[in-house]
C-alpha cells in the first residue's frame, strides 16, 4: 500500500517511492491479472485509471503536466495529440514484439510507420438492441423511430454522433463539409427527444438490465452487454455503412518513464497477455498471433470479428483538420445543449 | 486594531485572495480570449463568448435553470416552512426533531441522488411494487426527466430551507402572537399576517440557500436527468472538460457569478445575518 | 392544526430518510434485483475486496483530515478576529465563497491551477486537492463560530486583560474554551463537507489523489449497482454518527 504524508500531502506525490508507472485507459480495456502480472515480471508498479472517451482524455493530458505516463487514444486523435507535442516517439528497439500485430496493423492509415502509437484493440461502431424489439433495427435511420422514445441512447462522442447522422445521411463520417455538418446537427437535434441519454460503455450495465431498449454501442461494449445477459440482445452492423476505430497505446511526452512505458508497451503486445486481455473483456485485439490462444467461439465471434463483406461497409474515422474540428466541437455543444 | 487580530486574520485572507480573487481574475480574463483549435486559450481578445450567450440555444438553457431553481425553490420553501412550524413549537422534542432533519442534510448528497436513481429506473422499486400491484404495465419512466431534477433539487435542498426559517421562527417574540390572538385573530390569521412576515428574513436566507446552488447544480441534472437535460452547471462542467472551450465556459461563469452575487447583496440587506 | 401538522411533519421526514433507508434494506438483499432473495453481507464483501474502492477511501480520508485541521484552524482564528472588528471584505469574500456555486469554484480553481503550473513544476494531485478544500471549507466554519462567539461576552475578556493577562493568552484561555464545543461543531462540518465533495474535487484532483465520491459517481453513472448500495450504506451510517455527535457537542 502506499503511504500518504497527511498535510500537505501531495508534496511527494510528484517523485513517489519507486518506480512506478502511471497508466490511463478505457474502462474495462484490460484483464485484472494483467497490471498484477507486469508489476511481478518487471518490478514496475502501475497506477491504473480509466477513462470513458477520447475527449476526457484528451481533456486530462492536454495541459502537459497531468502526471500520466501512457494513454490509449484512439486513431483519430494520434494526430492531434502529435500537433499539440503531447507524444513522446516510440523507440522500436525496445518493442520487439511489434512483430506480432495483424498486417492490417502494422501499417495502420494513421501512423504508417508506428512512430507515435502501437494498436491494441479495434473494433466498429454499431446498434446493441434487445431481442425484443421486432422488426430489428438494421439502419442508423432506424434509431430516430419513435417507438424508442426514452429508451434509446447515443454515444457520448462528437465524431460517433454526427458520423451516425452523416451515414444516415448517406455522406462520409469525416465529412468537413459545413453544409453537410449542419444538416447532420439537424438530425441529431431532431433525435434528441427520444434520447434517454447520452452514454459510451455506461450503457452496457442498462442494456443488460433491459432499461434500454437500443444503443449506439461500440462492438466492445455490446460483446461485453451481450455476454452479460446470454440470448437478450443483439448487435446490427448499419446498412449505410458505419465507423471503424483502433485504439492505440501511446506515451506521453511529459512521462520522465520512458523506458518503463516502452517495457509495459512491449508486454501489451506479448501473444499470451493479449490473449488474456481479450478472453477478460470480449474485445478485438490487433495482435495476429494472439488469435492462436483464443479458443474458436471468441475468434469467430460475429460482433467482435464480423466477416470481411461487412467490414467492407466500414470507415475509418480520420483526424479533422483544425477548422472543421472547431465547427464540430461547436455544433456538439449546441446539441448536447439544446 | 491589534496585532492579534492581524495575525489572526492573515490566513483567512491570504488564502481567500489566493484561491476566490485570483481564480476569478484569470476566469475574467479566460472570457475574453479564443479558443485554440483543439482546446486551450490563446489570443486574440474578443467578446464573441459572451455572444454566444445571447444566441436563443443557450439563452434556453439559462431560462430553463433559472426555472427550474426557482420551481426548486418554492417547492422548498412550500414544504419546508410547515416543517420548520412543527419543529419551533415541538416544544421539549425540537433537538430530536431537528436532527432527524440535519441528518440526511450532511450525509452525502451524492449517496442521496443515488438513492432516487435506486428508487425511480424502471426496474426499481417504484415501478416494480407497481407493477406488482396491477396499478401499471409498463414501467413508467420516471427517471432521466426534468421532474425527477426537480425532485432531486427538492430533496437535496430541502434541509437548506428548514433551517433558516427555523431559526427564525425560534426567535421569534412568542408574546407577539399571543397578543393577536388576544385581538381576536383565528390561527390561520395569525400564521399569515403575523408569523409569516415576522419570518420574512429567514425565508430569504432559505431562497437564496437553495436558489443559487440549484442554479449551478451539476451531479443532479447529470445522474437524474440523465445528462440530457443540460443546465447551466452542466454546460459549464462541460466546456471545462471534454468540450475544451475555456473561454466560453469561463463567460458562463462570469455570468453565474455575477448572478449570485447580485442575489446575494439583495438578501443581505433584508435577510438573515450569517456573517 | 396540531394534528395536521404532526401527519405534515410525519409524511416529510418519511420522505426525506426511506429512500436512504431502502437502500440499506437492499443492501443485504441477496439478490441485485429488486426482488426480495433473503439477507446477505456478500455485497459489503464485495465492496471490502475492491481495491481501487479502498484506496479511494484512504485518499479522502487523508484529504479530510488534512484540510479539517487547517480550515478549522484557519477559520476560527478568522471568526475571531471579524467578531473582534468586522471587516467587509473578509465577510464579503467568505459569503462570495458561501453562495458561489461549486461549478464555478472548480473550474475557477482549475484554471489557478493550471496558470501556475506554467511557472513551477507541480502538477494536481493530493495537495490541490487540500487546498481546495480548505479553501471551501473556511465559510462554513467561520459561521457557526461566530454564531457561538454573538453569544460571548466580551467583557469576559477585558476582565481577564485587566488582570494582567496578554491578549493572546485571554484568548487563549477565556474565549477558546468557551468556543470549543463550536469548533469541534465546525471540524466535523468541515470533514463531511471535505468527505462528500465532488465536483470541485473531481475537476481538481490529479492522477493518483481518486477520491471516494469520485468512484461513487462513476459507479452511479453505470446504474445501479447492488455494491454501491453497500457503500452508500456503509457511508451514510459513518457520517450520520459523526453529525449526531457533532449536534450533541453543539449543543453542549
Amino acid at each position: 500500500m502506499k503511504r500518504r504524508t497527511l498535510l500537505l500531502g501531495g508534496l511527494a506525490a510528484a517523485c513517489g517511492r519507486g518506480p512506478r508507472l502511471n497508466v490511463y485507459n478505457w474502462s474495462d480495456y484490460i484483464a485484472p491479472e494483467t497490471a498484477p502480472q507486469f508489476e511481478r515480471e518487471s518490478g514496475v508498479r502501475i497506477h491504473y485509471g480509466t477513462y470513458e472517451s477520447n475527449q476526457e482524455m484528451l481533456a486530462q493530458v492536454m495541459s502537459g503536466n497531468s502526471g500520466w505516463d501512457v494513454v490509449f487514444p484512439s486513431g483519430d486523435f494520434i494526430e492531434p495529440m502529435r500537433e499539440l507535442k503531447l507524444l513522446a516517439p516510440l523507440d522500436h528497439a525496445l518493442l520487439p514484439n511489434l512483430s506480432a500485430l495483424s498486417p492490417e496493423f502494422q501499417r495502420p492509415p494513421w501512423d504508417p510507420e508506428l512512430r507515435w502509437a502501437v494498436p491494441y484493440m479495434h473494433g466498429v461502431t454499431g446498434i446493441l438492441y434487445q431481442r425484443s424489439l421486432q422488426p430489428a433495427p438494421a439502419t442508423w435511420a432506424d434509431l430516430w423511430d419513435a417507438r424508442l422514445r426514452g429508451r434509446l441512447t447515443m454515444l457520448d462522442d462528437e465524431p460517433e454522433v454526427l458520423g451516425a447522422c452523416l451515414k444516415k445521411l448517406r455522406d462520409s463520417i469525416n465529412s468537413g463539409n459545413p453544409a453537410e455538418l449542419q444538416a447532420a446537427r439537424e438530425q441529431a437535434l431532431a433525435q434528441k427527444p427520444l434520447l434517454r441519454a447520452y452514454l459510451n460503455a455506461e450503457v452496457r450495465d442498462q442494456a443488460a438490465a433491459g432499461d434500454v431498449l437500443a444503443a449506439q454501442a461500440w462492438a466492445v461494449t455490446a460483446a461485453q452487454a451481450i455476454a452479460a445477459a446470454p440470448g437478450k440482445l443483439a448487435f446490427a452492423f448499419p446498412s449505410e455503412g458505419f465507423p471503424r476505430f483502433a485504439d492505440n497505446v501511446a506515451i506521453l511526452r511529459e512521462s520522465r518513464r520512458a523506458e518503463a512505458a516502452h517495457r509495459w508497451i512491449n508486454y501489451l503486445l506479448h501473444p499470451q497477455v493479449a490473449a488474456g486481455i481479450v478472453m477478460a473483456t470480449h474485445t478485438a485485439s490487433a495482435n495476429q498471433e494472439a488469435l492462436r490462444y483464443l479458443p474458436p467461439q471468441v475468434r469467430q465471434d460475429p460482433v467482435l470479428y464480423p466477416a470481411s463483406e461487412i467490414l467492407a461497409r466500414g470507415e475509418w474515422f480520420q483526424a479533422q483538420p483544425a477548422a472543421s474540428q472547431k465547427l464540430r466541437d461547436r455544433l456538439w455543444t449546441e446539441i448536447k445543449s439544446s | 486594531m491589534t496585532r492579534l487580530r492581524t495575525i489572526f486574520v492573515t490566513p483567512a485572507a491570504v488564502l481567500m485572495l489566493v484561491t476566490i480573487v485570483v481564480p476569478a481574475a484569470i476566469i475574467c480574463v479566460y472570457s475574453v480570449l479564443s479558443r485554440g483549435a483543439y482546446g486551450g486559450v490563446e489570443l486574440p481578445w474578443t467578446i464573441e463568448n459572451y455572444g454566444r450567450l445571447i444566441d436563443p440555444l443557450y439563452g434556453g438553457i439559462f431560462v430553463r435553470s433559472v426555472g427550474l431553481a426557482a420551481a426548486a425553490t418554492v417547492l422548498c420553501i412550500l414544504l419546508g416552512f410547515p416543517l420548520a412550524l412543527f419543529i419551533a413549537q415541538s416544544g421539549a422534542r425540537r433537538n430530536l426533531y431537528l436532527s432527524l432533519v440535519i441528518l440526511p442534510f450532511w450525509t452525502s448528497f451524492l449517496i442521496r441522488l443515488y438513492a432516487w436513481m435506486f428508487l425511480l429506473r424502471d426496474t426499481g422499486l417504484i415501478n416494480t411494487a407497481l407493477q406488482s400491484l396491477g396499478l401499471i404495465h409498463q414501467p413508467l419512466p420516471l427517471l432521466y426527466n426534468t421532474g425527477a431534477v426537480l425532485l432531486g433539487l427538492v430533496y437535496g435542498f430541502l434541509p437548506f430551507a428548514v433551517l433558516p426559517i427555523y431559526a427564525t421562527l425560534e426567535r421569534l417574540d412568542k408574546s407577539l402572537l399571543e397578543a393577536a390572538a388576544d385581538l381576536g385573530a383565528r390561527p390561520l390569521a395569525v400564521l399569515t399576517r403575523v408569523t409569516l412576515p415576522l419570518c420574512a428574513p429567514g425565508i430569504g436566507a432559505a431562497a437564496i440557500l437553495v436558489f443559487v446552488p440549484s442554479l449551478g447544480t451539476y451531479i443532479t441534472s447529470d445522474l437524474l436527468g440523465g445528462s440530457k437535460t443540460i443546465l447551466i452547471g452542466n454546460l459549464v462542467q462541460n466546456q471545462f472538460t471534454t468540450a475544451r472551450d475555456w473561454p466560453f465556459g469561463a463567460a458562463i461563469s462570469i455570468v453565474l457569478m455575477i448572478v449570485a452575487v447580485m442575489l446575494m447583496f439583495a438578501v443581505r440587506r433584508r435577510g438573515e445575518e450569517l456573517l | 392544526m396540531k394534528r395536521g401538522l404532526e401527519v405534515y411533519a410525519i409524511a416529510i421526514y418519511a420522505f426525506l430518510h426511506l429512500p436512504l433507508l431502502i437502500l440499506a434494506i437492499f443492501s443485504v438483499n441477496a439478490s441485485r434485483f429488486t426482488a426480495w432473495q433473503g439477507f446477505s453481507l456478500h455485497w459489503y464483501q464485495a465492496m471490502f475486496a475492491d481495491r481501487d474502492l479502498l484506496e479511494s477511501a484512504g485518499n479522502s480520508l487523508a484529504i479530510a483530515v488534512a484540510s479539517t485541521a487547517l480550515s478549522t484552524v484557519i477559520g476560527t482564528l478568522a471568526a475571531y478576529a471579524l467578531w473582534r472588528r468586522a471587516s467587509n471584505w473578509l465577510a464579503g469574500g467568505l459569503y462570495l465563497s458561501l453562495v458561489t456555486p461549486e461549478i464555478v469554484t472548480g473550474v475557477s480553481l482549475l484554471a489557478l491551477f493550471q496558470w501556475a503550473f506554467r511557472y513551477v513544476d507541480f502538477r494536481l494531485g493530493m495537495h490541490t486537492v487540500i487546498l481546495a478544500h480548505v479553501s471551501f471549507s473556511i465559510a462554513y466554519v467561520v459561521v457557526v463560530v461566530l454564531a457561538r462567539l454573538r453569544g460571548f461576552d466580551p467583557a469576559l475578556e477585558e476582565a481577564a486583560q485587566d488582570l494582567g493577562a496578554t491578549e493572546f493568552a485571554a484568548f487563549r484561555r477565556v474565549t477558546l474554551p468557551y468556543l470549543a464545543p463550536a469548533v469541534a461543531a465546525a471540524a466535523m462540518l468541515a470533514f463531511t463537507i471535505s468527505i462528500d465533495d465532488y465536483v470541485i474535487t473531481s475537476l481538481v484532483a490529479g492522477v493518483d489523489s481518486q477520491t471516494l465520491p469520485m468512484v461513487i459517481y462513476a459507479m452511479a453513472r453505470r446504474g445501479v449497482s447492488p455494491v454501491l448500495n453497500a457503500v452508500s450504506t456503509t457511508i451514510v451510517v459513518l457520517l450520520g454518527t459523526l453529525v449526531l455527535l457533532s449536534e450533541r457537542l453543539r449543543r453542549a
